[in-house]
C-alpha cells in the first residue's frame, strides 16, 4: 500500500540516486510492520524527456520504420533493468526509487540491438531474450559494481552493447542498422523527433557542445576515409558503400545521432566541466574514426563508434584531471617524500590494487581492440553481403 | 545444523575478498572472448559460414570437383552419380555418395511385374511398387554402396546425389566456337535478394541463343527462374510484375558458373534485361541489364 505525498529525488556524482533529507518522506510503502519510502522523479528530470524521446522513436520504429525487435523484448528489457535496479536501490539504501535511469538504460538496449531470426510485425516474440537480458545485466553489473572512486565511469547501455555484440557476435545478435529505410516520411520523422529530442534534452543537461566537438571531427575524418576510397558492406546494400554514400550513410545515421545525442551525453560519464566535455566529444570522435578506418562491414562500424565511447569513459577521470584548475590540482597534491616513489607513480599502484580500476582499465582497453579484431572477421563480411544463403544472421 | 554467519565471519571475508577477484576474471574473460582468438566465438555460438568446400565442375559426378574451395552454398541440387540397367534379379554395381551429399535418391523404370530395391546397409527396400511405375527410393547413406534389384523384366535405375556447392561448369562448347558471337552482357544486381555475376547471351552457329552465368550467386530458394524482361533494369518487383517477360530457364543451382540453353521461341534481342524470379514468392530476387553489342 502506497500512502502519502512525492518527494524529491536528485541523483549525486556517482549517480546514486539519493532522497533529498530537506524534504519530508511523505510517500511509503508498507509492507507488514516495515514502511518503505517510495521515491518517483521529478517532473523537470531531464531522464523522462529523454524517456519521451527514445519510446517516440520505438514507436516509429514499431510503426514505420520496420525495427525488427519485438514489443516483448522491448518489455523485458524495460523489466529486467526495471527489477534490478529497483531491487539494488531498496538493499542499499532501503528505498523503493522509481527506475528512471534504469528504465532509459533498458530502453536504449531494446532500442539498438537486434537478435538474429527476429522479424518486423513478430510482436510478441521473445527469440534470443537471453541476449536481451544478458546485455541488461552486464549493464546494470557495470554500473554497480565498476565503480573507480565511488562512481561508475561507463555509460550503462553502452557497455552492455560493447560486451554482447563482441562476446556473442554476428552470428546471434547485431545492432540496429545504420539506415533506416528510404527518405519518406518515417525517417524523416524520426530524424525531426531525434532533432527535436536533441534541442530539448542536450541544451537541459549542457552537452550542445559537446555534441558539435564530436559532430564536426567526426563528419571531416569520415569525409577524408570517403574520399580516400574507404568502403563497407552492409546487408541492405547491393554492392559496397562507398563515396558520398559512405559519408552519408554513417554521418547522418540516425543511430549515430541518437548515439551522440542521447547516449554520449549521459551526465553521468561525461565530464562534469565545459572544456571536458569538448575534450570528450572530440577524443570519441577521433577514436570512432579511427577505428571506423579499418571495418569492412557495417556491423564492424556500429561496433567500433560504440566501443569509442567505452574506451573514452574510461579515460573521463584522466580529462577531468586535466581541465581541471592548476590551483585545484596543486591543492590535492600530496608533499612528495624523497627515496620514495612520487606521489603520481604511487597512485597509480595503489589504484591499480583495487579490483574497480583493474576491471574498468581492462574493458576501456579491450572494448577498442576487440572492435578492431572485427575488421578481420570473414564470416561478418559474408554475412553482410548475405551470402550465406538461409543461416544468414541478419 | 544451522550455520549463523555473522558480519565477522571468516567466510564473509574470504567471500569479500574472493568475489571481487572473481568480477576481475570475468571482465578479462570477457574482454579476451570478445577478441575471437582462435575462432573461439564460433566454437561457442557457431558460425554462419559453412566449411570451405570445392565445387563441383559438372552436372554428372563423374566430372570430378575442382581443386579450389569455396563458403558459398548453393539450393541443393541434384547430380547425377550412375546410370545403371540390367534385367531380372541382381546386384548392381558399386557407386559412390559422395560425405557431403545431404541425401540420394534412386528412380527407377521398368516395364514387367514389380520392382523392389535395396541398399545392403538398410532393412526396409528403397523401393517396392509395381511396374511401370516409377517411385523414387531415397537414402542417407554415404560411400561405395550397391543396390539389390529384384524385377521380372529389364529395368533401368537413375542414381542422383543431392549436394549444396556451386557448380563450376565450363562454357559450352557451342559457346567458345569460331562462328558463335556474345551479343550482350551484364551485371547482376540485388531486386530483392542478395546476388552477384555476370551474364553473357550469345548467338550460336544454328541460330540459337544461350546464356552463361558466371561467378554467380543468388540467395538460395526452391523453383527460382530466368526470365527475359522488356524493361531495361528492372529495380523492384512491382515494377517487373507491370512489364512484359518471357521465361528462359529453371535456376536449380544458386551459386557457381552455369550455361542454359533458350527455349526455342524466344528472342532475347526483343528484351532488355535479365531477371531472376521466384514464382512462390513472387519476388524479383535480382536483375541484370543486358548491353547489347551494336
Amino acid at each position: 500500500m502506497v500512502r502519502g505525498r512525492s518527494t524529491e529525488l536528485r541523483e549525486d556524482a556517482g549517480s546514486s540516486p539519493v532522497v533529498t533529507t530537506d524534504l519530508p518522506q511523505r510517500r511509503q510503502l508498507v509492507v507488514g510492520s516495515r514502511s518503505i519510502p517510495v521515491i518517483f522523479p521529478n517532473r523537470r528530470d531531464p531522464r523522462l524527456k529523454l524517456a519521451a524521446v527514445i519510446t517516440a522513436l520505438q514507436v516509429l520504429g514499431q510503426a514505420a520504420l520496420g525495427f525488427r525487435v519485438s514489443i516483448a523484448q522491448i518489455l523485458v528489457c524495460l523489466g529486467t533493468c526495471a527489477l534490478v535496479d529497483a531491487a539494488v536501490m531498496l538493499r542499499r539504501e532501503g528505498v523503493l526509487v522509481w527506475p528512471a535511469s534504469a528504465l532509459l538504460t533498458g530502453n536504449s538496449v531494446a532500442f539498438i540491438l537486434r537478435t538474429s531470426g527476429t522479424e518486423h510485425g513478430d510482436w510478441w516474440s521473445l527469440n534470443g531474450i537471453q541476449y536481451f537480458i544478458l546485455a541488461c545485466l552486464l549493464s546494470l553489473l557495470s554500473k554497480y559494481l565498476i565503480r573507480p572512486g565511488g562512481k561508475h565511469i561507463f555509460n550503462p547501455s553502452n557497455i552492455g552493447l560493447v560486451w554482447v555484440l563482441l562476446i556473442v557476435g554476428p552470428t546471434k545478435v547485431f545492432p540496429q542498422y545504420l539506415w533506416w529505410g528510404p527518405n519518406g516520411a518515417p525517417v524523416i520523422a524520426a530524424l525531426a523527433v531525434i532533432l527535436v529530442g536533441a534541442v530539448w534534452i542536450l541544451r537541459s543537461v549542457g552537452m550542445v557542445r559537446m555534441a558539435l566537438s564530436f559532430m564536426v571531427p567526426f563528419a571531416l575524418l569520415l569525409g577524408i576515409f570517403a574520399a580516400s576510397g574507404r568502403s563497407f558492406f552492409a546487408i541492405w546494400h547491393d554492392g559496397p558503400v562507398e563515396g558520398a554514400e559512405y559519408w552519408f550513410n554513417i554521418v547522418t545515421s540516425p543511430e549515430l545521432l541518437i548515439f551522440v545525442f542521447f547516449m554520449m551525453s549521459d551526465p553521468q560519464t561525461a565530464p562534469k566541466e565545459r572544456r571536458g566535455r569538448m575534450i570528450y566529444g572530440a577524443a570519441t570522435a577521433v577514436v570512432a574514426a579511427g577505428l571506423i578506418y579499418f571495418q569492412p562491414t557495417e556491423f564492424g562500424i556500429k561496433v567500433a563508434i560504440l566501443a569509442s565511447l567505452t574506451a573514452v569513459c574510461g579515460v573521463v577521470p584522466f580529462i577531468e584531471k586535466l581541465v581541471r584548475p592548476s590551483d585545484d590540482r596543486a591543492e590535492d597534491a600530496p608533499v612528495p617524500s624523497p627515496g620514495r616513489a612520487g606521489p603520481a607513480s604511487r597512485r597509480l599502484i595503489d589504484s591499480a590494487r583495487h579490483p574497480a580500476v583493474v576491471a574498468a582499465a581492462v574493458i576501456a582497453v579491450a572494448a577498442p581492440v576487440d572492435a578492431a579484431a572485427l575488421s578481420n572477421e570473414k564470416q561478418i563480411v559474408l554475412i553482410e553481403r548475405g551470402l550465406t544463403g538461409e543461416a544468414d544472421p541478419q | 545444523m544451522e550455520e549463523i554467519v555473522t558480519r565477522d565471519s571468516p567466510d564473509r571475508g574470504d567471500a569479500r575478498r574472493i568475489l571481487p577477484i572473481l568480477g576481475v576474471l570475468a571482465v578479462v574473460t570477457g574482454a579476451v572472448l570478445g577478441g575471437n582468438p582462435f575462432g573461439i566465438r564460433e566454437w561457442v555460438f557457431g558460425s554462419a559460414v559453412p566449411p570451405p568446400r570445392p565445387p563441383a565442375v559438372g552436372r554428372e559426378a563423374a566430372a570430378g570437383v575442382d581443386d579450389t574451395t569455396t563458403v558459398l552454398r548453393s539450393q541443393p541440387w541434384w547430380q547425377t552419380v550412375a546410370r545403371l540397367r540390367g534385367t531380372g534379379q541382381m546386384v548392381t554395381q558399386a557407386f559412390t555418395i559422395g560425405g557431403d551429399a545431404l541425401q540420394w535418391r534412386v528412380r527407377t523404370s521398368c516395364t514387367d511385374g514389380d520392382i523392389a530395391v535395396e541398399v545392403s546397409t538398410e532393412a526396409e527396400p528403397l523401393v517396392a511398387a509395381p511396374c511401370p511405375s516409377t517411385p523414387d527410393g531415397y537414402s542417407s547413406e554415404t560411400g561405395s554402396l550397391s543396390l539389390r534389384v529384384a524385377a521380372k523384366g529389364p529395368w533401368r535405375l537413375h542414381i542422383e546425389q543431392q549436394i549444396d556447392v556451386p557448380l563450376e561448369e565450363p562454357p559450352l562448347p557451342a559457346m567458345t566456337a569460331s562462328d558463335t558471337r556474345e551479343i550482350a552482357a551484364g551485371s547482376l544486381y540485388r531486386v530483392e535478394r542478395p546476388t552477384f555475376g555476370r551474364v553473357r547471351l550469345y548467338r550460336l552457329a544454328g541460330g540459337n541463343y544461350a546464356l552463361r552465368l558466371s561467378d554467380f550467386y543468388v540467395s538460395p530458394n526452391v523453383d527460382l527462374e530466368l526470365r527475359f524482361s522488356s524493361l531495361q533494369a528492372p529495380r523492384s518487383t512491382q515494377a517487373f510484375e507491370g512489364a512484359s517477360s518471357v521465361f528462359v530457364a529453371p535456376v536449380d543451382i544458386t551459386a557457381g558458373s552455369l550455361n542454359f540453353k533458350i527455349p526455342p521461341g524466344v528472342v532475347p534481342t526483343e528484351y532488355r534485361s535479365l531477371v531472376i524470379w521466384c514464382p512462390p514468392l513472387n519476388l524479383a530476387y535480382a536483375g541484370a541489364r543486358l548491353e547489347f553489342r551494336a
